[in-house]
């Protein structure tokens, strides 16, 4: 009996991916952690193409088995990300766990997916038929639920190259290491010849999936500065009435509170 | 340095480093049957009986009617059974034990065992409890009166949560029927003797039908110091009934739900005050002792006897009871009752404080109790208290007085800091004469005739260097090198009963014994020839002798006393509270061992501000602990409190070997009022009355407060 395969390319990995019933793993931090007997796994923590980071003209292009040191160290990739995926477990962990085993998860805790729901990222799939790009957003269909067919793996996350770098960003752990998310928070603000060209707010560990509310988003948009601070009140207000957290380990009230907190601070920070 | 304080590697630090040692669960399994317990799902209930499925050869289910002596746990007051009785009283209390080769065919048979059950109406909550283990009084003083001339009386309540020890080696036991007959019990415990008279009154046998020894131990910190004896009863049983080793090893949801944690508290302090100066307390004091009795009794009467804290109070009055809830029983950990009434009096103290306008510290210091003045007991504290001159060394530290004042002024922005402080003695060794009633404590030494040194002693070393600072003292009485002296880890077999290790008492009262030891081998020694000798424990004369029925007398012979400082930083955004700075200042007499010693006020220093500020549990209103893993109950890291540092105030006890006094659990009991007195400047200056105070609790209070 075949208890796991190890794949050294991605055609290796798609083709195992394509005939046999296989867990993907890469860094394993996710699954050792439950030891379900009787499944079989795939291991594509080396396979070279999943394993690279490199910029376009649009992207930064990260493979789905880069972990959290290897792109921590990695100049290309953003600031942003670096700081979100710095706070993840610890060491031991972030030396292990990678970018495709976190969205893989499908967690809304997961610390480097909210970066992505924030920067509208993409990711690019890929399976032995061919390959398709999808936005991080719809990736996520629900509380552990992802679009990611059984022949499928994540290849590659694909984060905007520019536009980026202002950005407000906080995590609420139990701890200061080791402490998965309770709340976390990223803002993302950019601004073009004095009018707001985007304001993302996204929040993690607080629902289902990450949240991210693009419509409210657009009340700001195109506004200058002058205009948008006559309109914080009612856009705090929208996120407020449409924000109905879970609670968790903390309760809902709290979370709320924190978030309002976060996204009223994150305003403040680019003068709104 | 005295040389004697000099650090020196531990003599047990390579084999655990290297990962040589043999815990309970590395031991082979050929012939060994895994024990698992069957434990119950109800607070409270009758069973009525247990279908169990069909035992395939080789499997075994062991409960009470198995028990070849006595159904009762040997601890304190013996209520606690071994298998349940006719009901259960609390979840996860153990009805049988299936035990087996195939630790899967174990746990499939434990998930198709049905229990019926007819439920009772238990009592979860405390405040409806009303069945008293332990309900103790005591007063000096003419209460009455203080409070009639009082200018001012203050009443406050504060509440206190669960505790878990969070070890890293859960509870595991092993019991091997020897080919002679006797029952050999071994596994991770601090009591090795403890663990023997329990296990002697299952098996309704002699001393000598039984001998227990202690695996290396991966921690303790007071929860193996009941909870092995009961563990050790079952799988002796079970080993027993099979014929064959049995081996249980808790796994770590049954090990924080189901064993001894820290009893949550809820004490309420009358303080009457004139002329700034405290002049009556009148304390009440409620512990949950959950669903048996087991230790509560002597963590009680800690809790009780440190109630005025370190304040002279010339008239008291002290009530307290431990409580039954249908809940896990609570138990040991590392402070042992006083961490509780200790919270409570120096919050009391900072909000009279606060109400008059005075700094607390000042006011604090106006009340101090001297030498010679009378404690809680109507005892004396015979030796200097130190607590004034350890002020100023840590002010000198982390200049508390300048900041203090600092933080008090008014506060704007996302972040606000605060900085406060705890004071406070922990009573070295046993409570009252229990050194001289009840352990009678017995340590030898042998001598080989290649002129090694074999210490004999019961203590069991769990990370507190045992192992190292006993035989660091015999070689240093006899002039040895070190690797001369060795002390393995008790079989009472081999070695006397030289009491628990436990109350901060195995360095100074068995250390005490062990340099005795060897100035009397010392002056007897023969080369090569085989020798040995003994001690015996000797109260010290100058003890006012203690009744436990009146509260009255020296409670302990002396204290280890400590100053904390806790500095923080509030984000008012999120309840996030950074530890800026930690100061622990601590008297422990002189360290045996200086890098020991460091390691036990750290660490303790760190479980301290755990304590008090993330270490939640609870139980839900079924009885239910939820948070029963370590994603859910969370401990500090040293990414919390990266700025701890711990400076040692030596003030030598006459009676400790070389001046040394207990230093094992002094360094935890301050945490929560150090922290919460910082969370209360922090937050401008409002009153809190619980610990641990969660950022939920944070974020509450600045948006009730409109921070
Ligand atoms: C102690 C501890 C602390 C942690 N702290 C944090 C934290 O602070 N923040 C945080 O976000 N996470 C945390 N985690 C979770 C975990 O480390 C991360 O989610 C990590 O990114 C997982 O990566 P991995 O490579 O180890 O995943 P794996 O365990 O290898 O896989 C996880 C899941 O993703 C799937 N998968 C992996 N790669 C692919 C792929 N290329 N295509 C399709 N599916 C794939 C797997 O099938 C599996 O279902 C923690 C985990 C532990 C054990």
């Amino acid at each position: 009996m075949v208890d796991g395969f190890i794949a050294n390319s991605l055609a290796e990995a798609l083709e195992i991916r394509a005939t046999q019933d296989v867990v993907p793993y890469a860094g394993g931090t996710d699954l050792m952690v439950v030891n379900r007997p009787g499944l079989t796994y795939l291991f594509i923590g080396k396979v070279p193409e999943l394993k690279r980071v490199f910029v376009d003209e649009q992207y930064v292009h990260i493979g789905a088995a880069v972990t959290f040191t290897e792109a921590i160290h990695n100049p290309d990739v953003p600031t942003l990300m670096k700081e979100a995926i710095s706070r993840i477990a610890a060491p031991a962990i972030r030396n292990a766990g990678t970018f495709g085993g976190n969205l893989g998860n499908g967690s809304a805790k997961a610390d480097s997916v909210l970066i992505e729901f924030a920067t509208d990222a993409k990711l690019r799939l890929v399976s032995a038929k061919g390959e398709r790009i999808i936005d991080v957003d719809k990736f996520y269909l629900g509380r552990k639920k992802l679009d990611l067919a059984k022949d499928e793996l994540i290849a590659e996350i694909l984060l905007p190259s520019k536009g980026i770098e202002n950005y407000a960003y906080t995590k609420v752990g139990g701890r200061n290491a080791l402490a998965i998310s309770r709340v976390s928070f990223a803002g993302v603000f950019a601004s073009e010849e004095g009018k707001i060209t985007n304001i993302a707010a996204a929040f993690g560990a607080v629902a289902d999936t990450v949240l991210r509310y693009k419509d409210i988003e657009e009340m700001l948009l195109g506004k200058t500065i002058a205009e948008a601070r006559e309109l914080r009140q009612d856009y705090l207000q929208a996120y407020s009435e449409r924000m109905v957290l879970t609670r968790g380990r903390v309760s809902a009230e709290y979370r709320k509170g924190v978030c309002m907190n976060l996204l009223g601070d994150f305003l403040t920070k680019f003068g709104i | 340095m005295e040389k004697i304080s000099q650090s020196v590697i531990k003599k047990d630090h390579d084999p655990k480093i290297s990962g040589r040692s043999i815990y309970v669960c590395d031991y082979p399994s050929e012939g060994v049957l895994c024990g698992k317990i069957l434990h119950a799902k109800v607070a409270k209930a009758k069973v009525l009986g247990v279908k169990v499925p069909e035992l395939p050869e080789g499997y075994f289910y062991v409960d009470a009617r198995d028990i070849p002596g006595d159904n009762n746990v040997n601890i304190v007051l013996d209520d606690m059974p071994i298998y349940c009785r006719e009901t259960v009283e609390y979840i996860g209390e153990a009805i049988a034990m299936i035990c087996g080769p195939d630790e899967k065919v174990v746990d499939k048979l434990l998930a198709t065992c049905q229990v019926e059950y007819e439920e009772l109406e238990p009592v979860i909550d405390l405040r409806k409890a009303t069945e008293a283990f332990f309900n103790y009084d005591f007063a000096h003083g003419d209460l009455e009166k203080a409070f009639a001339e009082a200018d001012k009386i203050y009443d406050e309540e504060f509440t206190t949560g669960y505790q878990e020890q969070a070890y890293l080696e859960t509870q595991s036991m092993m019991a091997e029927p020897e080919e002679s007959g006797r029952m050999f019990v071994h596994g991770s415990m601090q009591c090795a003797y403890y663990v023997k008279g329990a296990v002697m009154r299952a098996l309704g046998c002699g001393p000598s039908g039984v001998h227990i020894y202690q695996d290396v131990t991966g921690g303790g910190f007071g929860g193996k110091e009941a909870f092995p004896s009961i563990l050790a009863c079952q799988v002796a049983v079970a080993a027993r009934k099979c014929g064959k080793t049995v081996r249980c090893v808790f796994d770590r949801r049954e090990d924080m739900e189901y064993t001894s944690k820290r009893h949550p508290s809820i004490c309420r302090y009358k303080v009457a005050v004139k002329d700034g100066l405290v002049t009556a307390m009148d304390i009440d004091v409620i512990y949950n002792a959950g669903a048996y009795s087991t230790l509560s009794a002597v963590v009680l009467q800690r809790g009780l006897i440190a109630g005025p804290g370190i304040y002279k109070v010339p008239n008291l009055h002290v009530h307290g009871r431990a409580l039954k809830t249908n809940t896990s029983p609570c138990g040991a950990y590392r402070g042992f009752g006083a961490p509780q009434t200790y919270f409570a009096v120096e919050m009391v103290m900072d909000h009279i404080a606060r109400d008059l306008g005075i700094d607390s510290l000042e006011f604090k210091q106006a009340n101090f109790a001297k030498q010679g003045d009378v404690t809680s007991t109507s005892g004396r504290y015979h030796f200097p208290i130190p607590i004034p001159d350890m002020i100023e060394e840590i002010d000198q530290l982390c200049h508390y007085r300048q900041k203090r004042l600092e933080y008090s002024k008014p506060q704007t922005g996302r972040y606000r800091r605060g900085i406060g402080m705890s004071m406070y003695f922990h009573g070295a060794g046993f409570t009252g004469s229990g050194e001289r009633d009840i352990i009678k404590a017995v340590a030898k030494l042998r001598k080989y005739a290649d002129g090694t040194v074999e210490v004999l002693a019961s203590n069991g070393e769990i990370g507190q260097g045992v192992r190292t600072t006993f035989p660091k003292i015999v070689a240093h009485e006899l002039n040895l090198p070190l690797e001369k002296v060795y002390y393995n880890h008790p079989d009472t077999a081999r070695v006397p009963d030289s009491g628990p290790t436990v109350a901060s008492r195995s360095l100074m009262i068995v250390g005490e014994l062990l340099r005795r030891a060897a100035i009397k081998l010392r002056t007897q020694w023969i080369d090569g020839e085989e020798q040995e000798v003994e001690e015996h424990f000797r109260e010290p004369t100058f003890m006012i002798p203690f009744y436990i029925d009146k509260f009255q007398g020296d409670a302990y012979p002396t204290y280890a006393w400590a100053v904390n400082v806790l500095e923080l930083e509030v984000d008012t955004y999120t309840g996030i509270t950074k530890v800026l700075g930690a100061y622990g200042n601590f008297d422990v007499g002189t360290p045996i061992d200086y890098n020991i010693v460091m390691g036990q006020m750290e660490g303790g220093f760190l479980q301290g501000i755990g304590y008090a500020s993330i270490e939640n549990m609870d139980y839900d209103a079924k009885g239910r602990i939820r948070n029963n893993s370590f994603s859910d109950y969370l401990i500090p890291t040293t990414k919390d409190v990266p700025n701890l540092q711990c400076i040692l105030h030596v003030d030598k006890y006459p009676e400790g070997p070389y001046g040394a006094k207990g230093a094992g659990e002094v360094p935890l009991v301050g945490g929560p009022p150090a922290y919460l007195d910082a969370m209360e400047q922090a937050l401008g200056g409002v009153n809190l009355y619980h610990a641990p105070f969660s950022i939920e609790d944070t974020m509450k209070v600045i948006m009730k407060e409109g921070i």
